[in-house]
This record gives C-alpha cells, structure tokens and sequence, in this order.
C-alpha cells in the first residue's frame, strides 16, 4: 500500500480493531473537514492509553513523500496512531500553517508524542518544510526522542544539510547507537564525514578508550 | 522492599541521588510541579517545566531504572502572581491530557489568600474533568487552619474524598484528614515539618491505612532518601511489614492507579524502553 495513511489505518484496525472503532468515532477530526485541535489534542496525548505501545513488528513498509520506502517495524502502535492523526490534520490545515503546528506539537509533546512526529515527518508532504523541527530533536539528550529521528528514519539523510547530517551521525556514535541504524547513510558520505569518524577513532585511542567497531562505516566511500 | 515517593521534586536533584534512591529500594517517583526555587515570569516558563515533567525528568529517571511520574499544577505560591496565574492555568489541559500525568497538583494553600483559594478551587475542577486524583499542598504557616479549609473546599467542590491526598500532614492534622475520608501525606524533612521517629509514632498510633510518606527533596535543606530512612525507622520499632508496605508501596500505588496512568510495566513512565548504554558512561 502506497498511501501511508491508509496503510497505517489497516495496521490500527487489525492489531486493535475495538479501540479503533471507537477511536475513529472520538477523533473524527482525522477525516473530518474542520479540524477541532482540542480533540486533535486529546486523542493525540491519549493513543498510547487507547493502543498501546507493542511494536508493529513484522515486515511493513510505508512509503514516504520522496517515494522511498522504509520499514517502520519498530514502530510502536501509538506510533501509528499518532502519525494518522498527524497526517489526517495536515490534510486539513492550511499549508502555511503546517510546520508551525508540528513544531508546537513537538515542543509540548511528552516523549513518546515526540518520537512519533519525528517518525511521521517523511510521511508529511514536502518534508523539508519541517526540518527546524527534526534538526531541534538532534539536540536532545533524550535518547529516544534521538533515537527517533536519527534511526530507521529516512528524513535526516533526505532532508538534513551536510553538516547537520554529519554531526548528527557522529552523535549516533557518539552515544552508542549502531551505525548500520542510520537509514541511507551510503547516500550522504562525504570527505568530511570520514574525517570526524577518523578523528573521533585518534580522541578515542588517545584517551585509551576502545574505538566503536563500526565507526568505520561512517568513513568507507 | 520496593519503595515509593510519591512526593520528590527531582528536576532539583541531581543523578547521584537518583543512583543513591535506586540503591535504596526506591523503584517509583511521583514528581509533583511546585515552584522552582525563585519566582517564575513567564507563562511560558511553565510550558518548558510540564514538558521536562513528561520528557526529560522521566528519561533521567529510567538511566536508573527508577519510574518517574508527575502531577501538573499552578503551585499555590505561584498562584499569587495575577501576571502569570490564568495563563498558567489555560495551558493545563493540554499537559493534563498527556502519559505519565497521574494527579493534579500540587495545588492548595500557602498564604491562605483569595488568589490561592480561587485557582485551588479551579484546579480541583481540572482534576474532575481530566478524571485524575489531586495532589493537596498544606500551608507552613498557620497549617490546622489552612488544612480546615482545603479538606472544606474540597467537599464543596465535591470531589470524592478517596481522590485526594493531603500532604505535609503533622500530629495535629493528620487525624483530621482521616477523619474527612481523604489519603494523608507526610514529608520527611532532616531538620523542619516531620521526622523519623515522629512518622514512626503516628504509624504506631494510627496506623497505615491511607497513610502516605515522602521526602518531598527539593532545593531546601533536605534528603531524597527519607522514605527509605523512615522504613528503617518503623522496622527498628517492630512495626509489622505487612504496615510499612502499606505504607510505601500499597498506598501510593492504589492512590495514584486512580488516574490509569500508572503504568509500572513499561521502561519509563512515557513507556519508552531504555536501552541503557551511554548516559551513565562517566
Ligand atoms: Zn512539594
């Protein structure tokens, strides 16, 4: 399935079809032409208590605004959730107002609500719109929240700036996250990126330190 | 035994101390939103201190593997302040909505103003629409009167007893609490308000039936350790464990369960598993 939010509507329907049913009633907003951001709001913060948070598991893919498809597998069912009502929202608000609206959502969100909007942003149209929202996330000290944008998410690689991506790919190792968890990561080496990964394996030798094993990945061409 | 603050405010502290409760037993936090040591101006400044409430504070915690879990409020100190206390409160329901949010509070009385009383009695109405137990902050100064009058408002309000606790209860009011069918909370302090022995003795006298400790620990002169000093305290008397459990554990967990939010099984209080690797690397 192409259209990530009927994907993700077939995911919430099979794995909880109880909630769903009256979740859809309660957040009519998804489809609805006025959107109410009181409702939005509440069934927002609410879906982890509606869903739950199991992993989607297995091997589904959704295929974001670039066209590229990922597998969104460690995704939680609250994930889902919040993604449509994210998708569904941004269906109806008007353009301009769409970056500001995630970014707000963002900055009140509790971590999961968090985690979720950065793993929707490939999904939204014209994804580079909301890259102050994704390149904020990069400075947390959440590690999930980083974990979100920087692992099994496409976005950095499709959107980030050079220097942004490599500082962000470095921070991944820096604080212990797998490199090979850094989607698309063969599209975005550069000179530059090897030469931080390099300097990074001296900083660590020098200090008697062991190097990461894969930091290497970051270098290779 | 596992333990449990229901009262600790640990956006003062620091991760040593989180690493000394871990070590002490003390498996679960409650964190409720109070001032933060000066006056804040801003409305604004409250919406960065809900958002670490259920963000940041809660992933500290998990490094640890304590469970961290908050209630959101305008404080009664803060509720003084006409530049900034309606704003405040307007941003409430939309952090009320959020995981990890298991009570209103603190609310209550501090000076015992009009001010106080007013954003008292519209947060206990928050806390009936959002369906979540209130957390009850008692006044210092003047603390029988003002205890009267929270455990008045809140029957006026009618809000059930059984959903809200009291804190920073002493001799003098703690049988009035009992008596209004309300949860009793006692803070725990090295050198003002409660100590060991004293919280020992009311135990002994009253029993552990909606009885609740904490340490309250913030930026005052105080330990994040007290509840497990005060259990210490209560073993040495020969009261039974089956009351001390009561006490910490049994209480606040029934006490906070009445939000549904009190989720003990997932990795932090937002549910995340924390993988646990780097964050604790020296
Ligand atoms: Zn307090």
């Amino acid at each position: 399935m192409s259209d990530p939010a009927a994907a993700l509507a077939a995911i919430l329907r099979q794995r909880r079809p109880e909630a769903f049913a009256t979740w859809l009633a309660d957040a009519s907003l998804a489809a609805g032409a006025s959107f109410d951001r009181t409702a939005f709001e509440l069934a927002f913060a609410g879906a982890g208590r509606r869903f739950g948070t199991d992993t989607i598991g297995g091997g589904i893919t959704l295929t974001g605004a670039s066209g590229r498809a990922w597998s969104i597998a460690g995704w939680g069912l609250d994930d889902a959730a919040r993604a449509l009502l994210v998708l569904g929202a941004v269906a109806v608000i008007p353009e301009a107002a769409q970056p500001g609206f995630v970014d707000d959502l963002y900055r009140a969100g509790a971590s999961r609500e968090r985690r979720a909007l950065l793993r929707a942003l490939a999904l939204l149209p014209d994804p580079q719109r909301f890259l102050a929202t994704a390149l904020d996330a990069c400075r947390t000290s959440t590690l999930p929240v980083f974990e979100a944008i920087a692992c099994e998410n496409p976005y950095p690689a499709e959107c980030f700036p050079k220097p942004r991506f490599n500082q962000m790919a470095l921070k991944a190792v820096f604080t212990g996250i797998a490199v090979d968890r850094i989607l698309l990561l063969a599209t975005r080496r550069s000179g530059e990126l090897a030469r931080m990964a390099a300097d990074y394996a001296a900083e660590r030798r020098a200090a008697g330190r062991p190097v990461p094993a894969d930091l290497a990945l970051l270098g290779a061409p | 035994m596992r333990l449990f603050d229901p009262h600790v405010h640990m956006s003062s502290r620091t991760t040593a101390d989180y690493e000394a409760m871990a070590a002490a037993g003390i498996a679960v936090v409650v964190e409720p939103a109070f001032w933060l040591g000066q006056p804040r101006t801003h409305a604004g400044s409250f919406a960065d201190y809900f958002a670490s409430l259920v963000g940041w504070e809660p992933f500290r915690a998990s490094q640890f593997d304590v469970r961290h879990f908050c209630a959101l409020a305008l404080n009664p100190r803060e509720a003084n302040d006409d530049r900034i206390a309606a704003d405040v409160v307007a941003l409430l329901p939309r952090y009320l909505a959020k995981d990890g949010v298991v009570a209103v509070g603190e609310v209550g009385y501090d000076e015992q103003t009009p001010a106080e009383e007013r954003w008292f009695a519209e947060q206990l109405e928050l806390a009936r629409r959002f369906d979540l137990p209130v957390l009850v902050h008692t006044p210092h100064r003047d603390k029988k009167r003002g205890t009267e009058r929270s455990l008045a408002l809140v029957r006026e309000i009618g809000l059930p007893p059984q959903r809200v606790l009291i804190d920073h209860n002493t001799e003098e009011t703690l049988p009035l609490v009992l008596r209004a069918g309300c949860w009793a909370g006692h803070s725990i302090y090295p050198n003002s308000k409660m100590d060991e022995p004293r919280m020992a003795a009311l135990v002994q006298q009253y029993g552990g039936e909606r009885v609740l400790i904490n340490s309250a620990a913030d930026w005052g002169i105080s330990d994040p350790l007290k509840v497990a000093t005060t259990v210490a305290e209560m073993r040495a008397r020969g009261i039974a464990e089956e009351v001390i459990a009561t006490v910490a554990w049994d209480n606040p967990v029934a006490f906070f369960s009445q939000s549904g939010r009190l989720d003990l099984e997932a990795g932090d209080a937002t549910g995340n598993a924390f993988a646990g690797n780097t964050v604790r690397r020296g």
